[in-house]
């Protein structure tokens, strides 16, 4: 490490001579080692997903609110963190404050791209100071804005820099959950443009995208998270379901839609269990199929 | 009750000629240490009335908001939810009452997102009617002090809370004014009906009355404060908080009125008589 | 006696007070000696699609006039209006203020601010100040969201929404004809008239309104506004 940030690694103020602040670099670096945050913008809703790896055997997780990872806003807004809980915490609270304050100033609630500006602003403060260490977490905000009746999903990132997506994810595994994402029906453009050019592997190369196929609903979101999830442990062997080659975890879930009346909550525990029999289900059921390919591959072979 | 704010106001009008300009309108008097303060309402709402019964408490208010005699706002709402198993209700100045909500339901809030849980049927640290009374008492009280009271007597309906936190059998009524003083009661009521509409809710009221016998009895209540009470309006809200359904608020209503007496139709002013009122 | 609405201040003053505070109404007998006061008819009606305010344009110190043709109608923002009553100093800093405010916030949101935020700026700023502030105001406009809205904030910085509103010392006058004459659901030009009409009788029986009648209307397509000279009021039959 030593010799990649030559001596320009130390601060965030300054930069190397090819223009990076490695500092930041560091921080997202950081952010990679933790269980994964995904969150999935449907047609009805957005559904927010962290994979929470229990790795002491002795800890207690039940009934507990430490170790949480999604947190409330406001009423209509939550949070999803990758990365140092407690940093993420912090960033957590500055939401809560910036939304509470924007609602006593102006009598209404913040915006959730408004929210996400003014988050990612914070977070990009800390990466301008010698004295400040930048932040070791990423922050998924999922939001509905009454005004305009619209539901968005925005990622906050180490650097300060500040997305809308469709799907994101952060921390371990974020890259395969990503292109497993691309794969669900939640870009309504891309989605659009594969219905109409036919269907699978139109514009694009929209794979898994059926003629006409409708954007996915929260409910289905909840489904594909908790396979994701599973995917990305299982990712390397050890195909099935339980603890993985990881080690134990637990799966955490929120959803605001309109079912919820827009409200941020978890999602219902029999709802998750019900996800994660199916996510099971479904991994075992395409191991089997790659199973079989593998026979026949080998019966040619012979 | 109201005694020591109002004295404290016109003492302080001795020091306040110095605002010779603003004369007997005085908005603002001063205080000893020469900083203008809050003397009076001015947008007011009257009486509101609160009761127990036997699955949970009722409050009622008319939706008068008043400009000195000035009918001004017929259509304003007095009782509010604070959160999902606490209401209050408010006489007084309007933007006070405006303020005290704002103040309570951010609380409400900021609770509901620092819970321990996502999920809300795990959260119990919700504030119930008995803290929110509490808090306000002190909000009130230190107002009050800084001789910059909310000029409210507000009512707080709710439930009690169980040692773990659930919402208790236990119906919770309590007043606070706008000095700072706090009490529970089976019935309360403030402003004018304090005087009108308390007696006829002692007379009676019973500790076991349904939900129905409570709402004749406000609206009852109400009406007479119509009659009586020139502040007061026939369109009313009334609102309760019940175990099962928490807060309930109903849409403003208009109360029928009774003018058929016979004294009253038949005339007693006429040539013949000494006059009448 | 501090305790007492503003009605009873009026009841309670000896003839010599009375008369030390000449021409002033209960409104504006808190002025300063020769502060200049919209003493004032004011009107917003909110119809399908947007709102009508309408002022008076009378602006007075004492009993004489300072401005026989002034503007109450002040712009917030694109869409959004207030209708001035009370200090014309005061109510100036205040629309200025929420001017500003509402700028920032359309910057920032990237998006037409709210009617509701508007009145809730301008609440805010009447009720943290009341004690040094006389300012009655009404805050209307159009915004996608609510399609137009009206909100009327008195003294004591209360803030309420309305359908229609009034405000100033003229308004106690035709509060009756008001009550008689509106009606849900208007069309622009119902509004109009009844706002006109009204403020016309207002002007006719108030010592503190006159001069000539502006009105705005504000829409989704923009604003128009449009006055009636103090010769052409929709007033009468009755003129003794």
């Amino acid at each position: 490490m030593a010799s990649s940030g030559s001596g320009y690694d130390l601060s965030s103020s300054t930069f190397s001579p090819d223009g990076r602040i490695f500092q930041v670099e560091y921080a997202s670096r950081a952010v990679e080692s933790s269980g994964a945050a995904l969150g999935l913008r449907c047609a009805d809703g957005i559904v927010l997903c962290v994979e929470k790896p229990m790795n002491k055997k002795m800890m207690v997780t039940k009934n507990t609110p430490a170790g949480r990872r999604i947190y409330a806003v406001d009423g209509k807004t939550g949070l999803a963190l990758a990365g140092y809980p407690g940093d993420g915490r912090q960033v957590a609270n500055r939401a809560r404050e910036e939304a509470a304050n924007y609602l006593e100033t102006y009598g209404s609630e913040i915006p959730p791209d408004v929210l996400a500006a003014r988050l990612s602003a914070y977070v990009h403060y800390f990466t301008l100071h010698g004295a400040l260490r930048p932040f070791g977490c990423t922050a998924l905000l999922a939001g509905y804005d009454a005004a305009t009746q619209r539901h968005s999903l925005h990622m906050v990132e180490p650097s300060g820099s500040c997305f809308e997506y469709y799907a994101a994810a952060a921390g371990r595994g974020r890259q395969p959950a990503r292109t497993e994402m691309e794969k669900l029906a939640v870009n309504p453009t891309r989605a659009a443009a594969a219905a109409a050019s036919g269907g699978a592997g139109g514009v694009g190369g929209e794979e898994g995208m059926e003629r006409g196929q409708q954007l996915i609903s929260v409910a289905e979101g909840v489904r594909q998270l908790a396979k994701i999830v599973y995917t990305i442990r299982d990712s390397g062997g050890n195909g099935g379901s339980g603890a993985s080659k990881d080690g134990p975890f637990e799966i955490e879930m929120s959803w605001l839609c309109e079912k919820t009346g827009w409200k941020h909550v978890g999602v219902p525990k029999d709802v998750m269990e019900e996800a994660v029999e199916w996510a099971k289900r479904e991994i075992e059921a395409e191991g089997e199929e790659e199973d079989e390919d593998d026979d026949e591959e080998d019966g040619m072979e012979e | 009750m109201s005694l020591s704010l109002q004295s404290g106001g016109s003492s302080s009008r001795v020091s306040a000629s110095s605002f010779s300009a603003t004369g007997t309108g005085i908005v603002a008097a001063a205080n000893a240490a020469g900083n203008q303060v809050t003397t009076r309402p001015i947008t007011t709402g009257t009486s509101v009335l609160g009761i127990k019964y036997r699955n949970g408490v009722m409050l009622a208010a008319d939706t008068l908001v008043s400009y000195g005699s000035l009918a001004k706002y017929k259509n304003a709402r007095r009782l509010l939810p604070v959160n999902s198993r606490t209401l209050i209700g408010a006489s007084g100045e309007y933007s006070d009452l405006q303020s005290i909500s704002d103040l309570l339901i951010a609380n409400a809030l900021e609770d509901r997102c620092t819970a321990d849980s996502l999920y809300e049927e795990d959260n119990t640290n919700e504030e119930c009617a008995k803290e929110v009374w509490s808090y306000l008492r002190a909000v009130m009280y230190q107002r009050r002090n800084k001789m910059n009271p909310l000029w409210n007597d507000v009512i707080v309906a709710g439930f009690q809370q169980n040692p773990d936190g659930s919402t208790s059998d236990t119906p919770f009524l309590g007043t606070v004014d706008k000095i700072g003083t706090a009490y529970e009661d089976d019935m309360l009521a403030t402003g004018f009906g304090g005087y009108i509409a308390l007696p006829l809710m002692r007379e009676k009221y019973r500790p076991d009355m349904e939900e129905g016998e409570a709402r004749a009895l406000l609206e009852d209540c109400l009406r007479i404060l119509f009659y009586r009470d020139c502040r007061a309006l026939n369109r009313v809200q009334i609102a309760k908080v019940t175990k099962e359904g928490g807060v309930l608020v109903s849409e403003p209503y208009e109360l029928d009125t009774f003018w058929d007496y016979k004294g009253y139709v038949s005339t007693k002013a006429g040539m013949g008589t000494d006059g009448g009122w | 006696m501090f305790s007492q609405p503003l009605a009873h201040h009026q009841h309670h003053q000896s003839l010599a007070e009375a008369d030390a505070y000449h021409g002033k109404s209960a409104e504006t007998r808190h002025l300063k000696p020769g502060e200049l006061s919209t003493g004032t008819t004011i009107m917003a009606v909110q119809f399908n699609g947007g709102v009508v305010l309408c002022a008076d344009s009378r602006v007075s110190t004492g009993s004489y006039v300072a401005n026989r043709a002034s503007d109450k109608i002040a712009q917030l923002h694109d869409h959004i209006w207030c209708c001035r009553s009370g200090s014309a100093a005061d109510t100036q800093a205040l629309t200025d203020y929420v001017k500003h405010y509402l700028s920032q916030l359309a910057i920032e949101t990237g998006r037409l601010p709210e009617v509701k935020v508007a009145a809730h700026l301008m609440r805010r700023l009447c009720y943290q100040n009341k004690d040094y502030l006389m300012a009655g105001v009404i805050v209307g406009g159009w915004d996608p969201v609510s399609n137009g809205a009206v909100y009327n904030i008195p003294l004591g910085g209360a803030c309420i929404p309305m359908p229609f509103a009034l405000g100033g010392s003229g308004s106690t006058f035709i509060y009756g004809l008001v009550d008689a004459e509106y009606k849900e659901n208007m069309t622009k030009d119902e509004a109009l008239a009844l706002v006109r009409k009204a403020v016309s009788h207002a002007m006719a029986r108030d010592g503190s309104s006159g001069g000539i009648i502006r009105t705005l209307v504000a829409t989704e397509e923009g604003n128009v506004k449009e006055f009636i000279s103090g010769n052409k009021l929709p007033y009468g039959p009755a003129g003794w």
